[in-house]
């Protein structure tokens, strides 16, 4: 709303300079955009709040105005001349659907001379935004302006049988409104007819048709002024996507009562500038009218709310020039700054939305000034408690970033096909009903779609050794409610280990991501690796993860799943490079990482020594390396610590079918320092364990 | 003098030597043999072979001399042995420590130029990650509130239009909803329940009212949505930290304190603030917060003499909204307004980090280029 500050001046004597004005308005509740020097003096821009549709007029805003410098508001008192005939032998109103109009007035004005508006009305169009069209017409927008409450004016002779009345639209009824284009209404809301009801004129509240619209050749108007329910023409507006200046205050609120002197306020204004006979009286329907409320202030409550006091005289003032009217009542009436003090104050017509003691303690602060209330830090009465998953999660993120991982946050809005490359069997994947467009309709069933998507961004813009992760949620449906769950997702590619002075150049392989991955799982006493893998990955390198010290159970729920992508997806997200990627479920894991932290308990060091033996072996492919420990274990020697892969090899020397792998095996005992022939008789029986059991051949060394 | 090859190899008597002074002469001409080794080496290597040939414990010097000087001399020579042998390793010890010192500070000027590293060079390189900036914000919002007894509790994203709107007391066709596009899920047929994207971490406002009776002081980190088209300061996601205080005697003025502690840790105690009266439904009496525009310091004019690009020449930031609970929403959740009352907040992120760290664009939080990442490790 363009506020001219000259013309709040005809409402209140406000000296203080227009930013001195914009600064108090918005201290005390109208924000403020701006305030501008124009050709037409100077314009502030008020962002009126929904609630205030009182403010949406430069009455309304002259009364905050008058509460805040304590200045008294002008009434506006219209006594325009009116003729001998009289309105209602001219005009005919009835309201069909009271619950959607409330009020409906009418004037007649005969014999006016429709012409372009005077130059001070064009101005103060123009600073307003508000194109100019006729005199008549324009009279209408500046009362709206000024008073707040919209008007109508008709070719009175256009207005069939010289009755009008509004009623509920007929479903696919059909109008052409003043800009021109015909619209087809439904039956929740309401439209002006006229003569036998059966044309429409107007969309209530909206905008009026183009069929008794004022024309230059217009010699007699009929004034509407009137109120519609706020819901209803909200709900009209938003279905026939037509916003208009009528539809913003009506869908607010505009104040009933105010109906009739805006209504005189115009014809006042038209015999001013077009001349013409104003007819005698109004037609004034009214169903809808309602006797003020009583709301009550007490000072108990204002302190319980507030935590600091106003004086009386202060209250008093404030609630009277906002047109409270208060009245201080109770028994202790006469006693200054009592403790027990209470007023009773009557609800402005203007003011819907203050129907509580709480509005009314706003009203007195805001005008009064949020900075006279001293602020201070309260004590606190409880211990503040962090996330239960608090502490996992910053040791899986401090360690995830000591790895090497930054980390992301990505929007969950992706493309349809995409979030389907990475889908789980079975998964019902979360729609938007209504998505801005179709590459972010749904909402991501996991994180590596968009964790794809990080990584692409970087290769596309020349970062090829990126390592990422994101602590996130995926989002599903189950039937018709929701799912969301907290993951983990990783993705790599490029180089491990960059070339430089110290080191060779080394690619990310899935050694690196199992490393990586099996770091977090020593903070949950260990991962569990099982063959199997998800749609997305190469058939190769891939497995799932599992939560436990032991082998998973077969077909048991996967904790999460790891890999590099399959060639086949990668080329959809144009990723040259290979990539690897690896998502986990977090809430067993933080889980298990806070119930390995409480039975974590101290080991003793060793005392004795610790003895290496290395078995340099040639296994059959096909052989992994959990036989080869699973065998040694199988010997049961409890002095055996740890079973390593010290190294592997194929190629050179290394028959085909077969690959050689060092194993390095620890023994230590907790009794004393183990003798050559202990040890050597534990390798015998390793040797020869590993030979029978698994046709391992022992390679010279 | 006695000029023999290795006088510590024999005893005083097969060196002729009787006098005290002559014990003294022989003392001196070693000492100065040592002072000539000791000046010549100029490495760790060196240096351990000077150690070794002095301070050796079989067959260094300073053993030969007390196996060949002192354990067989004369009882009129041994007082006289001793005391020189005494000074001799004193100075021995002494020079080889300072010696040791002397080549690995570096010092020497003699030590050879390829044994120095090059200063300039980088150390080796280890691939580091680093913290999402959102994510170190939220710690350090989360860090100052549960330092003022504030609990962390989160909520879901999908959302009913009961939490995110009714029970907040923004009922349908209110419009304030104008103002928060929403995204709807599309659900299957016969749905009892639409379901949305929150477009405010408020409804856990409710759903923690709803779990827990007063005292209540939680703060709500998380994600929110609103349908907005995206440019450089509009994202449809973004993050906000709600919170919450509900008591029996929380007033106005334990809100403004506890916002303006908020400020002040966040920003920087130069920081000015204000509330200014503003509208939302779910609270009341309801503000707008503002801090002094941080980057002109409140002046409106920039560094350079123009109007504040940031404040647009205002002196003020608009932070976020916040208020007093309204009555409206205790009765949601079965709180007796006439007994309680507390204040409510809204802070977005983003901003947050945006005015902070001086971004321009909102978008780079969600695009995950390294090249940000990296700057805010």
């Amino acid at each position: 709303m363009k506020v001219i500050y000259k013309w709040l001046q005809e409402f209140v004597d406000v000296t203080a300079s227009p930013a001195d004005v914009a600064s108090r308005l918005a201290l005390s509740g109208t924000n403020i955009g701006s305030v501008e020097n124009g050709p037409h003096g100077a314009v502030i821009d008020a962002e009126v709040g929904s609630n205030r549709p009182d403010c949406l007029a430069h009455y309304g805003i002259a009364r905050e105005l008058g509460a805040v410098y304590k200045l008294p508001l002008k009434p506006i008192s219209s006594r325009p001349a009116e003729g001998t005939a009289k309105a209602a032998e001219a005009i005919k109103v009835e309201i069909q659907s009271p619950e959607l109009c409330g009020r409906f007035t009418a004037r007649v004005i005969r014999g006016a001379k429709i012409q372009p508006s005077p130059k001070w009305l064009k101005d103060r169009l123009e600073a307003s935004g508000v194109a100019s069209i006729s005199n008549a017409v324009d009279i209408s927008n500046y009362v709206m302006l000024e008073l707040g409450h919209p008007l109508h004016t008709y070719d009175y002779d256009k207005v069939r049988d010289h009755q009008i009345g509004v009623r509920r639209a007929k479903a696919g009824e059909k109008i052409r409104t003043l800009d021109g284009l015909e619209r087809t209404l439904d039956s929740s809301l309401s439209v002006v007819y006229d003569g036998d009801r059966s044309r429409a004129v107007g969309i209530a509240g909206i905008m009026g048709g183009a069929d008794t619209e004022i024309s230059f050749s217009t010699k007699n108007i009929l004034i509407e002024c009137a109120w519609f329910e706020p819901i209803a023409v909200r709900k009209a507006a938003r279905s026939l996507k037509l916003h208009t200046e009528a539809s913003t205050r009506f869908g607010r609120g505009v104040d009933p009562e105010t109906a009739e002197l805006a209504s005189r306020r115009a014809a006042e204004l038209i015999l001013e500038l077009a001349g013409g006979e104003l007819l005698e009286g109004v037609v004034d329907v009214y169903p809808g009218k309602r006797a003020p409320k009583k709301i009550q202030l007490t000072r108990a409550e204002f302190l319980r709310v507030m935590g600091a006091d106003v004086p009386d005289r202060e209250i008093e003032a404030i609630l009277s020039a906002l047109g409270f009217a208060p009245v201080r009542v109770g028994e202790n009436r006469g006693a200054q700054g009592s403790l027990l003090a209470a007023w009773e104050c009557t609800q402005p017509s203007w003011r819907a939305e203050v129907e509580r003691e709480i509005d009314l303690i706003e009203e007195v602060a805001r005008i009064y000034g949020l900075d006279k209330f001293p602020p201070r830090l309260p004590a606190a009465r409880q211990g503040a408690e962090r996330l239960a998953k608090f502490e996992p999660e910053l040791r899986v993120r401090e360690r995830l970033i000591g790895l090497g991982y930054r980390e992301i946050l990505t929007i969950p809005h992706v493309a349809e096909e995409r979030d389907a490359l990475f889908r789980p069997e079975g998964v019902t994947r979360a729609r938007l009903a209504n998505p801005l467009s179709e590459e972010a309709s749904i909402l991501r069933s996991n994180g590596l779609v968009t964790m794809a998507a990080a990584l692409e961004w970087n290769l596309n813009h020349g970062q090829r050794n990126v390592r990422l992760f994101e602590i996130g949620r995926s989002y599903r449906l189950l039937g018709s409610t929701s799912l969301e769950t907290p993951i983990l997702t990783i993705g790599a590619t490029g180089e491990a280990r960059e070339k430089g002075i110290y080191d060779t150049a080394r690619q990310y392989e899935f050694a690196d991501l199992k490393g990586d991955l099996d770091a977090i799982g020593a903070l949950a006493g260990g991962f569990q690796w099982q063959e199997g893998g998800a749609a997305w990955t190469h058939a190769a390198r891939r497995g799932t993860v599992h939560l436990g010290r032991s082998n998973p159970a077969p077909h048991s729920a996967a904790l999460g799943v790891a890999g590099q992508l399959a060639r086949r997806v990668a080329d959809k997200f144009k990723l040259r490079q290979d990539v690897f990627l690896a998502e986990m479920e977090l809430d067993s894991l933080y889980e298990e990482i806070r119930r390995e932290k409480e039975a974590r308990r101290y080991e003793p060091l060793p005392r004795f020594p610790a003895v290496e033996r290395d078995f340099s072996l040639l296994l059959a492919d096909g052989t992994a390396f959990s036989d080869v420990v699973k065998t040694i274990r199988s010997l049961r020697i409890g002095e055996i610590t740890s079973i390593e892969a010290a190294d592997l090899f194929r190629g050179k020397n290394v028959p085909p079918g077969k690959y050689s792998l060092l194993v390095r095996v620890t023994f230590q005992s907790r009794e004393a320092t183990l003798t050559d022939r202990q040890t050597s008789d534990f390798s015998l029986k390793i040797v020869s364990a590993l030979e029978e059991q698994l046709g391992a051949r022992l390679r010279a060394s | 003098m006695p000029n023999i090859e290795n006088p510590t190899a024999t005893t005083l008597s097969a060196l002729g030597v009787t006098t005290a002074a002559a014990i003294a002469d022989h003392f001196a001409a070693i000492r100065s043999r040592f002072d000539a080794e000791s000046a010549s080496i100029h490495d760790e290597s060196g240096w351990k072979i000077l150690r070794d040939a002095w301070l050796g414990r079989k067959s260094g010097v300073l053993a030969q001399i007390t196996d060949n000087w002192l354990k067989p001399a004369p009882a009129d020579l041994k007082r006289s042995a001793g005391a020189g042998l005494n000074e001799l390793r004193a100075h021995v010890e002494s020079q080889i420590e300072s010696r040791r010192q002397a080549i690995e500070s570096g010092a020497d000027q003699s030590a050879l130029a390829h044994d120095h590293i090059d200063l300039s060079l980088p150390g080796v390189e280890r691939p580091t990650g680093s913290h999402h900036l959102v994510r170190q914000v939220f710690e350090q919002i989360e860090d100052i509130f549960v330092s003022i007894g504030f609990s962390v509790v989160e909520g879901p994203e999908i959302e009913t239009p009961y939490y995110n709107f009714e029970a907040l007391n923004i009922p349908e066709f209110h419009p304030v909803r104008d103002d928060m596009d929403t995204f709807y899920l599309d659900l299957p047929k016969g749905a009892s329940t639409p379901l949305l994207l929150r477009t405010h971490t408020s409804p856990m406002q409710i759903r923690t009212m709803e779990k827990r009776k007063p005292p209540v002081r939680v703060i709500v980190p998380g994600k929110v949505y609103r349908r907005d088209n995206p440019d450089a300061t509009h994202s449809f996601i973004f993050h906000q930290v709600e919170g919450l205080a509900v008591d029996a005697d929380i007033t106005f003025c334990d809100f403004t304190g506890t916002i303006e502690y908020f400020v002040k840790q966040f920003f920087g105690h130069g920081v000015k603030t204000r509330f200014r009266p503003s509208y939302f439904p779910f609270t009341e009496p309801s503000v707008e917060f503002d801090v002094s525009c941080i980057f002109c310091g409140g002046s409106g004019t920039s560094a350079a003499g123009g109007t504040c690009s940031k404040c647009k020449g205002a002196g003020w930031i608009e932070l976020f909204g916040a208020g007093m609970v309204d009555p409206a929403v205790y009765g949601f959740v079965n709180y007796d307004a006439k007994k309680v009352s507390g204040f409510a907040f809204g802070m977005g992120i983003d901003r947050l980090a945006m005015l902070k760290y001086q971004i321009d664009d909102i978008q780079v939080f969600f695009q995950n280029d390294v090249r940000f990442l990296r700057q805010f490790p």
